[in-house]
């Protein structure tokens, strides 16, 4: 059972292992985490658009969007108060991020309530040792596993229990998006055995 | 002689001897009889036989004896609407040239939609000359689809294609994506989200496509003879089988197939010639080829007759 380290945290979630022979780290690298939270009060977008800083406008759909350098977030901010946060790169950053957001639009004069501060969406990234056979794969795994070489060159796999969805890519490498963190690493280490079945030996 | 026997709802008419009897139909003579005794009750009662008579050696296509169009029972939920026809004659014209009597559509209009989508498919199937009992697994598909509406924001006739590729599927002779995408007016992407909506909300899975599925055809659209479309499949096979190919497309693994078998042969042809019939990008083909190239004596199979040596094809 492989041990998944999360880049970006110093934690390592050690598994128990199922068959003990390999034990091999994967690095899962969360590339993106959205949030969602709330702010309680009204915005005026045309203010926020003339004297916040660094801010894009878009009045065709009524939204604007933010982008913060510090911890690299780009916020789209609705006029009923809720703002949707991306680009962060782990859960604290972004809810750093968007107490900063906060922040900013506080000073801005509006009467902020930082609520429902919620992770809606993670996206990482692993990447297998070994090169995988995709037509071997979806047929032992035929419910949860479909390809389609025509549309996508991955396979796309869904565990419905996580609500996680896993591409998997010929070379190896995976992406995993799940609701949290958590689900990401358990849907990692849930596909490994499937996965490895399949792999292709390098001569 | 009687054919049914159905409870007589409406007392109206029973035996005087027997009126508990159940009242026999005679649809021939179009008598009600009594069981029991045999007493003719009810008489001229509407006789359902034949308006005139045919006779078997008149060879014409129609029989006179049936009325309306056949019926399609499994799809439509009963046909049995009317529709006025056009009119000929002079009789049948306005003053100013309008036909009077104008409106012959309204009928079904709950399988409207339906009927529509059938006569898109089959469409559509026309174009490609597809068999009737794929056009009627399409239709089956679509009727299964049409009634969950859980598809229902969908556009019926990107419906109607996806129905139609997974008809091909699970027929066992696919065709590709963008082949059907050439016959419909749905763009490629759509067919494939609703491809996969449909295989959700019916809960079927199709097989994967292999590369031989495509040979006949691509061989056949190139003209090329029997021998080299051999080739061609036994190349792509082994490719995939050896697994020099991983993540390609199986339609770019069975064109580049092609290419190296028809350069081989007497019969070549070029890789825009095969782009063109598979809808592979030429240079798609040139990075598949690439690809197989290397191994290319063990892919050919035995007995195949060299036009051009293995070490002579063209390296691109």
């Amino acid at each position: 059972m492989p041990r998944c380290d999360l880049r970006g945290r110093k934690q390592s979630f050690s598994t128990t292992p199922m068959d003990a022979d390999s034990d091999v780290a994967l690095d899962i690298l969360i590339t993106n985490v959205v949030c969602v939270f709330r702010t309680r009060c009204h915005l005026n977008l045309r203010k926020i658009a003339l004297e916040g800083a660094n801010v894009i406008y878009k009045r065709d759909v009524g939204k604007v969007l933010m982008k913060l350098r510090k911890p690299r977030i780009t916020a789209t901010i609705w006029s009923s108060g809720k703002i949707i946060c991306t680009g962060a790169t782990s859960e604290e950053e972004a809810k750093f991020g968007a107490r900063r957001l906060a922040r900013s639009l506080q000073k801005l004069g509006f009467q902020v309530i930082f609520t429902d501060f919620k992770v809606v969406n993670v996206l990482a990234v692993c990447n297998m040792p070994f090169e995988i056979r995709l037509p071997e794969f979806t047929k032992n795994n035929r419910p949860h596993a479909s390809y389609e070489p025509e549309l996508h060159p991955a396979v796309c796999y869904r565990i419905k229990s996580l609500r996680a969805t896993l591409q998997i890519f010929s070379t190896g490498s995976i992406t995993v998006t799940g609701p949290n963190v958590k689900a990401v690493a358990t849907a990692v280490e849930q596909i490994y055995p499937f996965v490895f079945e399949s792999r292709k030996e390098i001569l | 002689m009687a054919s049914t026997s159905r409870l007589d709802a409406l007392p109206r008419v029973t035996c005087p001897n027997h009126p508990d009897a159940i009242l026999v139909e005679d649809y021939r003579a179009g008598d009600m009889i009594c069981p029991e005794c045999g007493l003719v009750v009810g008489d001229r009662v509407i006789d359902v036989g034949s308006e005139w008579r045919t006779f078997s050696n008149d060879k014409a296509t129609k029989d006179p004896s049936r009325v309306g169009d056949s019926q399609n029972p499994l799809l439509s939920d009963g046909d049995l609407s009317t529709m006025i026809g056009k009119g000929t004659g002079a009789a049948s014209f306005d003053e100013f040239g309008n036909s009077k009597y104008q409106n012959r559509r309204t009928m079904s209009s709950s399988d409207r939609a339906m009927m529509n989508a059938f006569k898109e498919i089959t469409t559509m199937a026309d174009r490609i000359n597809l068999p009737r009992n794929i056009v009627d697994r399409t239709n089956n598909l679509f009727k299964q689809v049409y009634e969950q509406k859980s598809l229902k924001g969908r556009a019926n006739d990107a419906i109607a294609s996806a129905c139609l590729y997974i008809a091909c599927r699970q027929e066992g002779v696919p065709r590709t994506f963008k082949e059907i995408c050439a016959v419909s007016r749905i763009s490629k992407k759509e067919i494939g989200r609703c491809f996969k909506l449909i295989l959700k909300a019916l809960e079927t899975s199709v097989d994967l496509i292999t590369t031989g599925d495509f040979m006949s055809r691509f061989c056949s659209n190139l003209c090329l003879p029997k021998q080299v479309q051999m080739a061609a499949t036994h190349i792509a096979r082994k490719a995939v089988e050896l697994d020099l190919v991983p993540g390609r497309s199986p339609i770019s693994v069975a064109a580049a197939a092609i290419y190296m078998a028809s350069q081989a042969s007497a019969e070549k042809r070029t890789q825009k010639e095969i782009g063109d019939i598979a809808g592979v990008a030429d240079v798609t083909i040139r990075q598949s080829y690439r690809l197989i190239y290397p191994r290319a004596p063990d892919l050919f199979p035995a007995d195949f007759k060299f036009d051009t040596p293995v070490d002579k094809l063209p390296q691109l």
